[in-house]
């Protein structure tokens, strides 16, 4: 996808171009806008207070690379592993750093970008100005380029200082060098190191309307719209809004995010926020025993990763479906990997074809896609307790505890015979399991005709698979009964509802929430369940912008609306 | 894009009096006659690892054991799971009958023993540890003058690459999960030879050193306004960064000859499979590259994840996961131990083996690498099926420059796990006198291993 940014905003008013030569005539002369913007003391250079630091993800930094310097960068790195908090990467990453491997990463893949942009072909694109003397430093230009490429970075204009420090770096290496755009390179490395372009550092300013208060600064504002809705850095048109301070007036704001819903963008965003929702972070390294599942391998895995997403922007995105649909919906997309696990024939030129599983079929929804089945089971078996605890988790915000460290599974029967179901029956009769795995094993057995790759079967050492379960107050039958029975629970859209929440906050859920949460649910509902009008409805919220003082969070969650880690430890 | 400088410019510290480190060249920098010390008389560098294996080692529900040496002290006969050693077994002290003390904290399962090991504390939540882990503690100490501070390595082929070294309790390290990767970090472009000719500095690090500079004057802005928890993120990022300056500012040095250094291959990565068989041949593949990273003095400390806590690895062909096996396999009436589960075990310490095998395989001085090194090899839990923070597994390997007197085994008496944490750490020569909290806290390492 073409996703060069080229809209330079100039008096309120946006240009928008494709062609990277009007860009460049643009450039000279906007340039020197923001430059001077930068120099003047604003809100962005001195905030009251920073109230969120959060490291950007792989992805983020994708997008906003082939942003801000066109798609045609090659990003080859290993980024730091992220962390799942309460079912989200997204609350993650408000906790974690850098380490030392990470920011060594970081730094070589800083230098190839730099060293990409501003070679001989890129320069004239990359820089607006000319050098007087493309043999020495040029601090004129240099600053320009700095102040340009800082403020799309770090998502707000760059203060003085930190552009003089850039300026340096530019023209020491490029006096050294003998080359003007060897210390550019420089300076453009260190902005791609810099904290404030590899964490979202939020920043908040006392509230005119309410002095005593605080509210989030207006690039702090368009920052959190950018990654909520398009998962990159915010284009120059929101730039602009938050330069004007027009992004604080609802009506700009309604604007605003009218027009990021309907950019092609926005499924880049849904497409980031459904992948850490649905946990899809697993399937790089998913392993199965070749000898159990010959048919597996890491096309495979690829493959069933992106199925569910498929799934899911296709009926959420481009149809605006209801969101209910995602579990009972029999038709989905294949493709020849695929077809041969599904066991169905692959009749089409192109790379991914739709297909629609018959209605009798025990296919339907996103948790029979041979995704979820893989990714929650062992290298060699099924694990009905794993899939169960991921159907609550993922799509309920239901938490399992800890197992308890002291079990006696000593009264557990021998596994190589008969279906894991006997097995399972023992941990709900034990005292010290069965809590949890009255709750998790049922969703999870009623899957068993999955194997645990995915595949059909029935049949299992011999004995029939039966996939009826009990929960507290139904009887549910097959996959098609877990589908059925997550379609009607109160509490999958108000799960959704939160999940949207946090991951764009970056901030857990706590008791003061529940209202606003309940309410955002009822108005999802009564939108006939769709995404896109719940993406507005929050991203136009008070709430999604309010300001919570780092100190004076609670630390009381509400129980309901809060997963634990994930059980790795569990069967 | 051409770069002018040459060795003359570079000497001078150039780039505007930015701080630039330039080392003279070491002359003397070889061996004295028997081998054991620099000419200067400076002793050969002792290294500190961990190595970490998931599922500890079996124990019997009537409480004997398939690794616990009947004897204690110096000359201790293999027990069957630990077969693997029996060809460095001198240079391998066991210690059983530690135990990680949680104060009332509840046992986390396959998280709590080796938080306990590692961090001094039971931790309050699965997934953090409540205090670094101690092997950064040794890598401030003795890593500072290597290229890396440290190398962490992961060779599980697990779903996320697993590390269990932390600064900060929450980000963990990022560690080499192929053993391509570990090559590239390890002899990659930025690798300079240290036995090569003709060795300059190279320019180009310097421009690097000026890049970092303009990031680190922005600190004091950057962490004004700052909440506690967030600064605390912020100080782990700019101790990143510093270790990369530092890691420049070595390599604008001459580097020490070491005598042992021969720049492997390029290694092919295995198929990824989590099946013990081929973990233990990625652990050896690593292992190698590993040992040639310490010999070459790329790093003197490093940590090393052979399986994780909650383990995948199982037997090729097989359904059940060791994991599961050592829950579910019942106790065999006649053995009086679980025999899968015990089967398992002794393969997983086969990987223990293959690894120590690889640093035992360098000559350095005038024995080995293995004893120039002190590793602490140890488990999450003991007897795993019922997740037991007593008696978890743990060996001290390698002779740490003469300073561990080897060979022996300890018996802890439900002594805390940190007492051999400290020893570890003050065989490595890091000057640390207290470890632990609560009833953990020690300041009393295992005086009879320690020469």
């Amino acid at each position: 996808m073409q996703r060069l940014l080229v809209g330079i905003a100039s008096g309120g008013r946006t240009f928008m171009t494709k062609t990277i030569s009007v860009w460049a005539l643009f450039g000279a002369t906007l340039l020197g806008v923001i430059a001077a913007g930068a120099a003047t003391p604003g809100p962005a250079q001195s905030p009251a207070m920073k109230v969120g630091v959060r490291r950007i993800t792989e992805t983020q930094y994708r997008h906003t690379i082939a942003d801000v310097f066109g798609p045609a960068i090659r990003l080859e790195a290993r980024f730091e592993p992220e962390r799942r908090e309460e079912g989200l990467l997204a609350l993650g990453s408000a906790m974690l750093s850098l380490t030392s491997s990470g920011f060594e990463q970081y730094f070589a893949l800083a230098r190839s970008i730099s060293a990409q942009v501003l070679n001989e072909k890129g320069r004239g694109i990359a820089v607006a100005c000319e050098p007087a003397d493309a043999s020495k430093a040029d601090d004129t230009c240099a600053r320009q380029f700095v102040a340009q490429y800082g403020e799309l970075l770090f998502r707000r204009p760059l203060a003085s200082a930190e552009i003089e420090s850039r300026v340096k770096t530019a023209g020491l290496g490029g006096n050294q060098a003998g080359d003007f755009y060897a210390g550019l390179e420089l300076a453009l490395t260190s902005l791609l190191v810099a904290p404030d372009f590899l964490f979202r550092i939020e920043s908040a300013e006392p509230d005119p309307a309410d002095p005593q208060n605080f509210r989030l600064d207006a690039y702090s504002k368009a920052t959190r719209l950018s990654f909520l809705l398009w998962d990159t850095t915010p284009d120059a048109d929101l730039l602009a809004a938050a330069r004007s301070g027009a992004i604080h007036a609802p009506d700009e704001l309604e604007q605003q995010v009218e027009r990021m819903i309907a950019s092609p963008k926005f499924r880049d965003g849904a497409s980031a926020f459904f992948a850490d929702m649905f946990q899809m972070d697993g399937f790089g390294n998913l392993v199965k025993d070749p000898a159990i599942y010959p048919k597996f391998n890491q096309s495979v895995a690829e493959s069933a990763r992106e199925q569910m997403l498929l799934r899911t922007l296709d009926l959420l995105v481009t149809r605006q479906s209801d969101y209910r649909d995602l579990f009972t919906a029999h038709d989905t997309f294949i493709n020849r990997s695929l077809a041969s696990v599904y066991a169905v024939p692959y009749a089409s030129k192109q790379p991914w074809m739709r297909y629609e599983f018959p209605q009798e079929s025990e296919r339907s929804g996103i948790l029979t896609d041979i995704g979820f089945l893989s990714l929650h089971a062992h290298p060699g078996t099924s694990s009905p307790t794993r899939r169960g605890i991921k159907v609550l988790e993922i799509f309920m915000c239901q938490a399992t505890p800890q197992p308890p460290a002291n079990v006696d599974f000593s009264a557990v029967q021998d596994s190589t015979k008969g279906t894991v179901r006997g097995r399972l029956l023992d941990h709900m009769e034990n005292e010290g399991c069965s809590g949890c795995h009255r709750r998790t094993d049922p969703l999870g057995l009623a899957l068993e005709h999955f194997d645990g790759l995915g595949q059909l079967r029935t049949m299992e050492n011999g004995a029939p698979i039966d996939v009826s379960a009990e929960l507290k107050d139904v009887t549910i039958e097959g996959a098609r009964g877990v589908g059925e029975y997550l379609r009607n629970e109160p509490r999958v859209p108000a799960c959704l509802v939160r999940n949207v929440y946090s991951y764009g906050v970056g901030v857990k859920t706590y008791g003061r929430d529940k209202a606003y949460l309940a309410a955002q649910t009822q108005a999802f509902i009564a939108s006939g369940y769709r995404y896109p009008a719940l993406v507005r409805l929050i991203a136009t919220s008070p709430e999604f912008f309010r300001v919570i003082a780092p100190k004076a969070r609670s630390s009381k969650p509400v129980a309901e609306a809060t997963v634990t880690q994930l059980q790795s430890t569990a069967e | 894009m051409k770069l002018r400088f040459d060795r003359r410019s570079v000497l001078k510290g150039i780039l505007g009096g930015s701080a630039v480190h330039v080392g003279l060249p070491v002359l003397d920098a070889f061996l004295n006659t028997n081998g054991t010390a620099f000419a200067s008389g400076a002793p050969l560098p002792v290294r500190f690892g961990t190595y970490f294996w998931g599922l500890g080692l079996t124990d019997t529900p009537t409480g004997g054991t398939r690794w616990v040496p009947t004897t204690v002290g110096p000359g201790y006969e293999l027990m069957p799971e630990l077969e693997a050693l029996a060809s460095l077994k001198d240079k391998v002290s066991v210690f059983s009958g530690f135990r990680a003390i949680g104060d009332g904290r509840a046992n986390l399962v396959h998280w709590t023993g080796h938080a306990s090991i590692l961090s001094g504390v039971a931790p309050a939540s699965a997934s953090k540890f409540d205090a670094p882990s101690f092997d950064t503690k040794v890598a401030d100490a003795i890593g500072a003058s290597t290229r890396f501070k440290s190398i962490d390595i992961d060779a599980s082929v697990s779903r996320q690459p697993v590390s269990y070294s932390t600064r900060s309790g929450s980000t963990f390290a990022s560690p080499d999960a192929t053993p391509l990767a570990l090559y590239h970090r390890l002899f990659g472009p930025d690798f300079q030879d240290p036995n090569g000719e003709n060795w300059k500095p190279n320019p180009s690090i310097m421009l690097r050193q000026s890049v970092l500079s303009a990031v680190t004057e922005q600190r004091h802005a950057l962490m004004k306004g700052l909440g506690k928890d967030d600064q605390l993120k912020m100080d782990q990022y700019f101790s990143s960064v510093r270790d990369m300056e530092n890691q420049l500012a070595v390599q604008l040095q001459r580097p020490e000859k070491a005598e042992a250094c021969v720049v492997p291959q390029a290694p092919n990565d295995p198929t990824r499979i989590s099946s013990v068989d081929v973990v233990n041949a990625n652990t050896k593949v690593m292992a190698k590259l590993l040992a040639m990273g310490l010999a070459c003095n790329q790093s003197r400390v490093f940590t090393f994840v052979h399986t994780s806590g909650a383990s995948e690895t199982y037997l090729a062909g097989q359904s059940k996961i060791y994991h599961q096996i050592t829950h579910d396999e019942p106790t065999d009436a006649k053995l009086g131990y679980q025999p899968e589960s015990s089967k398992l075990a002794g393969e997983v310490m086969k990987g223990l083996g293959a690894f120590l095998t690889e640093l035992d395989a360098i000559k350095e001085g005038e024995g080995t690498l293995l004893d120039n090194s002190i590793v602490l090899a140890f488990s999450d839990t003991g007897y795993a099926k019922i997740h037991a923070i007593e008696n978890i597994p743990m060996f001290l390997a390698g002779r740490a420059g003469r300073r561990h007197k080897s060979g022996q085994h300890i018996a802890g008496k439900g002594d805390s796990v940190t007492r051999v944490s400290l020893t570890a750490m003050q065989l490595a020569g890091a000057p640390i006198g207290e470890f632990g909290v609560g009833s953990m806290k020690t300041t009393n390492p295992i005086s009879e291993v320690m020469a």
